[in-house]
């Protein structure tokens, strides 16, 4: 009886058909910042010395220091699955809060750079933005947008890890079910890769 | 009972510290190349070029490309980028010319 109960309630596993939805989400998301960062080309095509002029206003030791800040993460999110894969249960949890602590650092590194521009009255629509030269109300409107919808994805991937976390401690994440945290994984290095154009495509206009 | 053969095995720790390594060699590498040389016109190539050889880094190493045994990751993500390469050349072909051909 009870072996007919656990055929019925089998977990079926398709390890590869799981990696592979989140590999075309991750290409869809691809093409969500892809428009994006073709509209940021065209528009600094057309006004390349308003841009440089605009970038020199963002604090580049900040964004320098949140690429560091994003790269580590990435570091510790696969050091985690590499963990967890060899039952290293507690190392894995470390690891992964490591992660979502770095991720955070970068959101309050982000709200510090955003606070600091809206006090000097930088923010989409504002008088003093729209005030300036056409392209540089062109950059800051992509500066919000970009790293904006950029930090959300940042958001997501800790609420996504948190829920791994919870997964950990009941068990559901272990050495042998370990794909959850390793699609998470992915999504956090999407992250990452988006933020590797970001950095020098506005932090670093020479 | 047999294991099921995994198809990647468990990634060695010294090798993502060494791609983590790189990774912050080329970040400093982009910044010293744009905030101390200043290479004008070539500014946005050399940027480009750096942050996808780090996005290669990601993708090969963390995102375990490389190791991917199904011929299917090795097609679909080079596809998608040569989607959004057409895309980005088309949009230049007009963009570029507005104004009529110098």
């Amino acid at each position: 009886m009870d072996e007919a109960k656990e055929s019925v309630f089998e977990e079926t596993k398709d390890d590869t058909g799981a990696k592979l939805g989140m590999w075309l989400f991750i290409l869809s998301e691809l093409i969500l910042f892809g428009g994006m960062f073709i509209l940021y080309a065209t528009y600094r095509y057309k006004n390349p010395a308003d841009f440089h002029h605009a970038s020199k206003e963002l604090d580049v030791i900040l964004g320098t220091l949140n690429t560091i800040i994003l790269l580590t993460s990435s570091l510790c999110i696969a050091a985690s699955i590499s963990a967890v894969r060899k039952g290293e249960r507690k190392l894995s949890m470390y690891l992964l809060m490591a992660t979502m602590a770095l991720g955070l650092v970068f959101l309050v590194n982000k709200g510090f750079e955003w606070t600091t521009k809206i006090e000097h009255g930088i923010y989409p629509n504002s008088p003093a933005l729209l005030a300036r030269p056409k392209g540089e109300i062109l950059f800051f409107g992509l500066y919000y947008i970009m790293t904006g919808l950029h930090g959300l994805h940042v958001l997501v991937g800790v609420c996504v890890f948190s829920v791994m976390l919870v997964l950990f401690v009941k068990d559901k994440l272990n050495q042998r079910r370990f794909i959850p945290l390793e699609n998470s994984g992915l999504y956090w290095h999407l992250v990452d890769i988006i933020w590797i154009f970001l950095y020098p495509l506005f932090y670093l206009i020479t | 009972m047999e294991k099921r053969e995994e198809q990647t095995h468990s990634v060695k720790y010294s090798t993502y510290i060494f791609v983590w390594m790189g990774l912050l060699i080329l970040t400093g590498l982009t910044y010293t190349v744009a905030v101390r040389i200043h290479p004008g016109g070539w500014a946005i190539l050399v940027a480009l070029a750096i942050a996808g050889t780090k996005s290669g880094l990601v993708l090969n190493y963390f995102m375990h490309l490389r190791s991917e045994k199904p011929l299917i990751f090795k097609v679909i993500i080079p596809l998608v980028m040569a989607v959004f390469l057409v895309f980005i050349l088309l949009t230049f072909s007009d963009v570029a010319f507005r104004g009529g051909v110098r």
